[in-house]
C-alpha cells in the first residue's frame, strides 16, 4: 500500500531524512515515532506527495513519486485522508461546513453530503456542534472536526500528524479511540506522535525515527 | 457535477463578499479605467466619420475667362464628371455668382458697377471613397493648362494635416489606451493575489483533500468575473449617458456602437480572466 524505497531528502544540512525502506501495509495501525524535527511529519508529507524524496521512491495505492504526473497528484490526495496538529480548520465556515469539504471536492450530491457529514459527525461525536464555528470550540473538539473532515469521504489510508500534540490526556484519549474505531473498519492509519505514554499500552506497530534515519520499525 | 459546480459559483461569490474593501477598490478602478477605455473607443469610433465628414466637404472651385463659350465649358464639365475621382460638379454663371455676391456683402453688383465682372466658375466636389491628395494635384495640374483657365481656387492639403493630427491623436490613445489596459491587469491580478494569500488556508485544504488545479482556480476566476461584470456594467453606463448629454448638452452627434456594452464588458471580462490566471500560476506555483 505504502512503500518507500531508500528515500532521502534533506530541508537543509542537518534537517530531514535519509535512507528509509519501509513498507506499511493495508488496514494497518501504526505509530511514526520520534522526537520533534525527527522526520515524522516529511515522512506523512512525502506520503501525499507534498514533498518528494530527493533520492529513491516511494509507491502510494500505485502512485510512484518519480513517474506520478504533477496534475495528477491529486487523484491519489482523494484516497488519504490528512489529520493535522494545527487542525487547519476554516474558521468562516461552520462545523458542518468544514466536514462537507472533501465531498465538495469530490463532487457528492447535496443529499449524501448531508448523510456522510452527519454520520462522520456521529462517530466524532459532534452531532451537536454542527453549526457552530471552529472558535466556538475546545481545542479537543476542533481536532476530532478535523478527523471528521479526514473520515467524512471514507478514505484508504488516514495519515495523523501529531493529532494529540496540543491536547490534555482525557482528550487525546478520546481522540485515539476515534482513530482505533476507524481502523476497525479497514481504514489504514499512520498516526505520528511523541507521545510515548499515550501509546505505551497499545500493541500496534510502532516505527520509530531519530535524526531522520529509521530506528526500527 | 451541478452540486459541484453551484458549489464553486458560490464559493466564487463568497470570496468576493468577504474580501469587500479589496473587491470594492477593484470594481472602482475597473470602472474608471474602462470609462477612460470607452472613452476612448467612443472617440475613435467617430474620428473615421469625422475625417469623411471633412473629406465630404472638399471641393476646389474652377474660374473661367470672361470670354468663354458655352459649348467649351460645357464639354469641359462633361470631361470633369467622367473622371472618377470626381464626385459631382456645379456650374455657378455669372447670375448665381451675383446672387452668392449680394449673400456675402449684402450689395448688388450690378446695382453697383452698372455690369456684372463676376466670373463664370465651376465648382467640383471630390469623390471621398478615392480620395487621394496626389490624384488631386494631378488633376488640378491637368485643368490648369486649359487656356480658358481662369484660376483655381484649391484649398491645398488641409484634410491632409487634419489626417495627421488625427493619426498623432489616435496613436497617443492607444499608447494611453495600453497604459490602462495594463493598469487594470496589474489591479485585477494584485486583487485575485491577495484574495489567494487571505484565502491560503482554503487553498490549502482543498489541496490536501484532492481538489485539481482547476477546482481551486474556479472560485477566483469568478471572482475576477465578479470584479470585472460590475466595474465595467457601471463603465458602460457612464460612457453612454456621458456622451448622450454631451450631444444633448453641445448639439453635436457623436455616434454610440451599438456593441460598445459587449465591447466594454467582453474586453474587462477578458482582462479580468487572464489577469487572475497569470496571478494564480504565480501563487500556485504552476
Amino acid at each position: 500500500m505504502v512503500e518507500f524505497k531508500n528515500i532521502s531528502f534533506s530541508y537543509s544540512k542537518d534537517s530531514g531524512v535519509y535512507d528509509i525502506d519501509l513498507k506499511i501495509n493495508e488496514s494497518e495501525f501504526c505509530f511514526l515515532v520520534g522526537p520533534t524535527g525527527s522526520g515524522k511529519s516529511s515522512l506523512l508529507k512525502m506520503i501525499y506527495f507534498d514533498i518528494l524524496p530527493s533520492e529513491g521512491e516511494i509507491d502510494v495505492f500505485g502512485y510512484n513519486s518519480q513517474k506520478t504526473k504533477k496534475n495528477s497528484i491529486h487523484k491519489l490526495r482523494k484516497k488519504i485522508g490528512v489529520i493535522f496538529q494545527d487542525y487547519k480548520l476554516l474558521k468562516q465556515r461552520t462545523v458542518y461546513e468544514n466536514i462537507a469539504l472533501p465531498l465538495h471536492i469530490n463532487g457528492v450530491g447535496r443529499k449524501k453530503i448531508k448523510y456522510n457529514v452527519e454520520e462522520a459527525l456521529e462517530l466524532t461525536d459532534l452531532l451537536d456542534y454542527q453549526d457552530k464555528y471552529p472558535d466556538q470550540l475546545s481545542g479537543g473538539e476542533q481536532q476530532r472536526v478535523c478527523i471528521a473532515r479526514a473520515i467524512v469521504k471514507n478514505p484508504e489510508l488516514i495519515l495523523a500528524d501529531e493529532p494529540t500534540g496540543n491536547l490534555d490526556p482525557a482528550a487525546a484519549h478520546k481522540i485515539l479511540k476515534i482513530l482505533e474505531q476507524i481502523n476497525k473498519e479497514g481504514t489504514t492509519i499512520i498516526m505520528a506522535t511523541h507521545n510515548y505514554k499515550l501509546i505505551s499500552d497499545r500493541d500496534y506497530r510502532i516505527i520509530e525515527l531519530k535524526a531522520g534515519s529509521l530506528v526500527s520499525s | 457535477m451541478i452540486d459541484q459546480f453551484a458549489f464553486l459559483i458560490a464559493e466564487g461569490f463568497k470570496s468576493f463578499y468577504r474580501n469587500k474593501l479589496a473587491s470594492f477598490l477593484c470594481v472602482i478602478t475597473i470602472f474608471i479605467n474602462f470609462s477612460i477605455l470607452g472613452s476612448l473607443f467612443v472617440v475613435g469610433y467617430n474620428t473615421s466619420s469625422l475625417v469623411d465628414f471633412f473629406r465630404s466637404k472638399y471641393s476646389f472651385e474652377i474660374f473661367l475667362q470672361n470670354d468663354v463659350d458655352q459649348d467649351v465649358y460645357t464639354d469641359f464639365i462633361d470631361e470633369l464628371s467622367k473622371n472618377n475621382i470626381i464626385a459631382s460638379t456645379e456650374l455657378i454663371d455669372k447670375e448665381k455668382s451675383a446672387a452668392i455676391f449680394k449673400e456675402e456683402f449684402g450689395e448688388d453688383v450690378v446695382d453697383m458697377l452698372g455690369y456684372n465682372p463676376l466670373p463664370l466658375s465651376i465648382k467640383v466636389f471630390i469623390n471621398e471613397e478615392s480620395f487621394e491628395f496626389d490624384q488631386v494635384d494631378l488633376l488640378i495640374e491637368s485643368i490648369n493648362t486649359y487656356d480658358f483657365v481662369d484660376e483655381i481656387e484649391y484649398r491645398g492639403r488641409y484634410i491632409d494635416d487634419i489626417e495627421d493630427r488625427i493619426n498623432l491623436a489616435i496613436f497617443l490613445f492607444l499608447v494611453f489606451v495600453i497604459a490602462i489596459i495594463f493598469l487594470s491587469y496589474q489591479i485585477i491580478s494584485n486583487t485575485v493575489n491577495l484574495s489567494m494569500t487571505n484565502r491560503r488556508d482554503f487553498i490549502d485544504i482543498l489541496k490536501y483533500n484532492g481538489a485539481s488545479g482547476i477546482f481551486i482556480k474556479i472560485p477566483f476566476y469568478i471572482e475576477s468575473i465578479l470584479y470585472s461584470v460590475f466595474g465595467s456594467v457601471f463603465s458602460f453606463l457612464f460612457v453612454k449617458y456621458f456622451f448622450i448629454s454631451f450631444n444633448k448638452y453641445f448639439g453635436v452627434n457623436v455616434k454610440l456602437d451599438d456593441y460598445l456594452w459587449l465591447w466594454i464588458i467582453g474586453f474587462s471580462i477578458f482582462i479580468g480572466l487572464y489577469s487572475s490566471n497569470q496571478s494564480m500560476k504565480r501563487n500556485m506555483n504552476e
